[in-house]
This record gives structure tokens, C-alpha cells and sequence, in this order.
């Protein structure tokens, strides 16, 4: 008898821990799960994407008008258009943009960067959106950089990406 | 005399049928154990991308391979005959192993606890995107937790399995091994919880689920290595989990005190790995030498109470040695 109370009490709480799981999974999911710790994807959702562009044709071009092109360039002006946001570009070197991108001045830098990119401890390299043979031989995959830690973001990019390679 | 691999002895110590059936299948089951953890080093390895607490409960899948690789060695290396060279024996291989093994632990554990500490000192921020499966974009975060709490499973049945037979076979590398995979399931879910911490863009979560698996690390070696140096330094003779002194103690100083010739006794047993040494030290009635028989027959009677004791050496003394029996 009081062994049945104490069994059903068990049952009862481990119950209620995997309840209590799922309401905080379910309301991670209606948000937006993963989330971003600043709020990123939140922010230029319907907004602004601040995005940082250093050239390396033929992936990034700065004409002298400082109206950027090329195929990076123009995915993330297909990405923005899908989160409905207005990209405003800022041209630079590409170790200034990354020091920007981790004080969160930017949401994103295109520049022709590589998966074997040093800046990986600076910043969050994506999936790879092209693979090119190098001069010398070596495959390179083309990635882009966001910001640290803001996974909300980087994973609406990448599933963006992933769309993408599928032909969607 | 030579016999076949796996027929069970320690040393010089036969070992009893059930003791055998014991030792073949702690043997067994670390070999069970060795290939679950290669697939589980798989598992976590393929998923494990920047997350830290990832990269920790991987380093400790690796590291839970040292206990089972030492135990294996021992158990062979302890099988050998007392030799002029080692008139012991080899038991004492179970100590180093043990060891050996204790030390990687509190290496290992206290450089992931100092990587823990600076990824969240200096707020490390992990990236965590997304996986093309099958076409289909997923979080990388849940096959991440999906193989944390798979794999958390298998060592704490395994470690069930195994205490038992540690008790049995007085093997204290077993046991720690067996300790450490019953404990396992709680890396698990600590790295599972962080991974769903950076889900819920806590960034902070990641490297507190990694700092509370490397100090389980760290706590795991001090225990280990508190208990093997411990035995190493023959001191008395304790029960596989440390918990008290080994009755056996007691009962060898009981059965040697029934000897009608003895007056007084006094025991000291250290703990080789498996088997005991029993030095005793006895008075007789009224400072008559006993004879030769009597002997004998005293060193029967403490041989036949356990088969851990084998290796047994009885002196006649006019009285009590304080430094060599302190009480």
C-alpha cells in the first residue's frame, strides 16, 4: 500500500519533469528555437542587415561607387529578401569587419572566406555555399562569417543554404 | 607447472570454480565495454562540433576506455606464478594499473575544467547551425542531444553488471571502472541540458555543463588515486569500495586466537590486488614453542577461510612486536 503511494508519487513527478521538458521546449519552438543571446535574427527580421563586404572577386566586388557585387553579395540580398529585411552594406577590410562582426556592428561578412578561415575563434563560419577547386590543387569550401553565439540567426542563414544546395 | 590462458588463478592463488566463471566474465564484459565505448567515441565525435561540453563528455567517453585497457592488462599480467625474481607475485600490476589509470584522470579532468573556466570567463560564445539530413535543414543541436542521452544508457547498465563481479573478484580497478560508467548517465544529460542551454540562447549554459563534467572527472581521479596510492602503501587491507577494513582481518586473528596453543595475536594483512598477504605473529601458552604441526595446521585454517588468502606467514614470538603490529 505505501509502497504503491510512493510509486505512484515517482511516476507522478518524472511525469511532471517531462512536462515540464516539453512546455520549455514547445515555447523554445514558438519563438524561434535555436535563439540568438543579443536577439540578431529578431532584430533584422522586417529591419536592417548589416552587412560587412571586403573584395575578393569573383565572390565579392566593391565598385568605386561602393555598390558591392558578385555571387556572395547577391546571397545575401536573396537571404534578406526572405526574412524581409533591407541590407545595408559596409565595405572594409576583412580583419576590421570581423572585429566589428564580434562587437556586434554587424550582422554578417561576405569576403570570399574559406572553411579553413584562421577567424573560426572570431567568428561563426557557416556551411559551406560553394566548392571551388584552388589554383594549386586543394578544394576550398566558401563560407560566410556571422556573429558569435547568435545560433537563431546563423541557423535561418543556414537553412537557407541548405534550401538552397536542394534547389528550393 | 604451466596451465592454459584463462584457466583461473591469480599467481599462486587457485582460484575456486565460481571465482573463474567470475573473472571470465568481468573479462567479457570489459571487452563488451571497450567496444561500446569505441562506438560511443564514434557517436559524440561525429556530432560534437564547437559545442565545449560536447568536446568534454567526448574527451571522457575516451578516457573511461583507460580503466577497462588496465583492468585487461592486469588481470593477465596478475595470472602469473611467483618467480625468485617477483616471490610475491604479479598482483600488484592491479595497483599500478589502477594507478595509472587515476592519474590520467585527475590530468585530464583538470585541463577541461581549466578550458571550462576560460571559455566562460571569457564568454565563449559556441556556434551551433544547422545539418542538411536527408535534404531536410535540422538544428545540429538536437542530433546532439539525441546521441548524449543514447549513449548515456549502455555504461550505467554495464556498471551494474560490473560492481557486482568486483565485489566478488576484490578487484579494485573493476570497481572504479564500474563507478565511473555508473555515473555516466550524468555527463550525459549535464551535456545534453548545456547543448539545449545554447538553444535557448543561454551561451553561459554550454560551459557550466562542461565545468560540471570535468570536475566529475577531477572528483573520479582523486578518489582513484587516493585509494590506489593507498593500497600501494600497504595499508590494511580494505573491502573493494574502500567503504571499511576487510572483516577477513578480524577473522584470521579470530581463528589463529582458537588455536588451544595460542595465547595471544597479532595480524597484519595488506592488500596485493586480489589477494591478501597475512603476516601473524603468535604468543603461546606459557613461552612453549609449538611444533611444526601445529603450525601447519593454524596456516590451514586461515588459508581455508577465503581464497583471497593464500599467501600466509605465522611467527612464534615470546611477545608482541609494537612496530610491526600497532595497535
Amino acid at each position: 500500500m505505501l509502497g504503491e503511494v510512493v510509486v505512484s508519487m515517482r511516476s507522478c513527478r518524472r511525469a511532471l519533469a517531462v512536462a515540464a521538458l516539453l512546455a520549455v521546449l514547445g515555447s523554445g519552438c514558438a519563438s524561434g528555437f535555436p535563439k540568438d543571446p543579443e536577439g540578431t535574427l529578431d532584430r533584422v527580421r522586417g529591419g536592417e542587415l548589416r552587412a560587412g563586404v571586403s573584395e575578393s572577386p569573383p565572390w565579392t566586388e566593391v565598385a568605386d561607387s561602393g555598390r558591392p557585387s558578385g555571387v556572395e553579395v547577391e546571397l545575401v540580398e536573396e537571404f534578406a529578401d526572405r526574412i524581409d529585411a533591407e541590407v545595408v552594406w559596409y565595405p572594409g577590410a576583412e580583419s576590421h569587419l570581423i572585429r566589428s562582426l564580434e562587437g556586434g556592428d554587424l550582422d554578417v561578412v561576405v569576403a570570399g572566406l574559406t572553411e579553413t578561415s584562421p577567424w573560426a575563434k572570431h567568428a561563426a563560419l557557416t556551411r559551406p555555399h560553394t566548392e571551388i577547386e584552388t589554383w594549386d590543387g586543394r578544394t576550398e569550401k566558401l563560407v560566410l562569417a556571422t556573429r558569435l553565439g547568435e545560433n537563431g540567426f546563423l541557423a535561418e542563414l543556414e537553412t537557407f543554404l541548405v534550401e538552397r544546395e536542394e534547389g528550393r | 607447472m604451466r596451465r592454459a590462458p584463462g584457466a583461473g588463478r591469480f599467481g599462486a592463488t587457485e582460484l575456486t570454480e565460481e571465482q573463474s566463471g567470475t573473472l571470465r566474465r568481468a573479462v567479457r564484459l570489459e571487452w563488451t565495454t571497450i567496444g561500446v565505448l569505441v562506438l560511443i567515441i564514434a557517436a559524440v565525435g561525429l556530432v560534437a562540433g564547437q559545442s565545449q561540453a560536447m568536446r568534454t563528455a567526448w574527451v571522457e567517453d575516451m578516457l573511461s576506455l583507460l580503466p577497462p585497457i588496465a583492468f585487461l592488462v592486469a588481470a593477465r599480467i596478475a595470472r602469473r606464478s611467483p618467480t625468485p625474481r617477483h616471490p610475491y607475485g604479479y598482483h600488484r600490476a592491479v595497483g599500478v594499473g589502477h594507478l595509472v589509470a587515476a592519474v590520467a584522470l585527475l590530468g585530464m579532468g583538470g585541463s577541461l575544467v581549466a578550458d571550462a573556466g576560460t571559455a566562460l570567463l571569457t564568454g565563449d560564445r559556441p556556434p551551433i547551425g544547422v545539418l542538411n539530413v536527408l535534404g531536410v535543414p535540422v538544428w545540429a543541436g538536437w542530433p546532439m542531444v539525441a546521441v548524449m542521452v543514447a549513449t548515456s544508457i549502455p555504461p550505467v547498465i554495464l556498471g551494474r553488471m560490473k560492481i557486482r563481479l568486483a565485489e566478488e573478484l576484490h578487484d579494485k580497478v573493476l570497481f572504479a571502472d564500474a563507478a565511473m560508467n555508473k555515473a555516466d548517465w550524468m555527463t550525459g544529460l549535464a551535456t545534453a541540458a548545456g547543448v539545449l542551454g545554447i538553444g535557448m540562447g543561454l551561451w553561459w549554459a554550454d560551459a557550466v555543463a562542461a565545468l560540471v563534467v570535468s570536475t566529475s572527472i577531477v572528483a573520479d581521479g582523486v578518489t582513484n588515486l587516493r585509494g590506489s596510492v593507498s593500497d600501494l602503501v600497504d595499508s590494511r587491507a580494505t573491502t573493494y569500495d574502500d567503504a571499511a577494513p576487510h572483516p577477513l582481518i578480524r577473522e584470521v586473528e579470530t581463528v589463529l586466537r582458537q588455536q588451544p596453543w595460542v595465547l595471544d595475536v597479532g595480524v597484519r594483512v595488506r592488500d596485493e590486488g586480489h589477494v591478501f598477504h597475512v603476516e601473524g605473529f603468535l604468543v603461546p601458552v606459557a613461552g612453549a614453542m609449538p611444533t611444526l604441526e601445529q603450525l601447519a595446521a593454524a596456516r590451514q585454517r586461515c588459508t581455508d577461510l577465503d581464497w583471497k588468502i593464500e599467501d600466509v606467514v605465522l611467527a612464534p614470538v615470546a611477545e608482541l612486536p609494537e612496530d610491526q603490529v600497532p595497535c
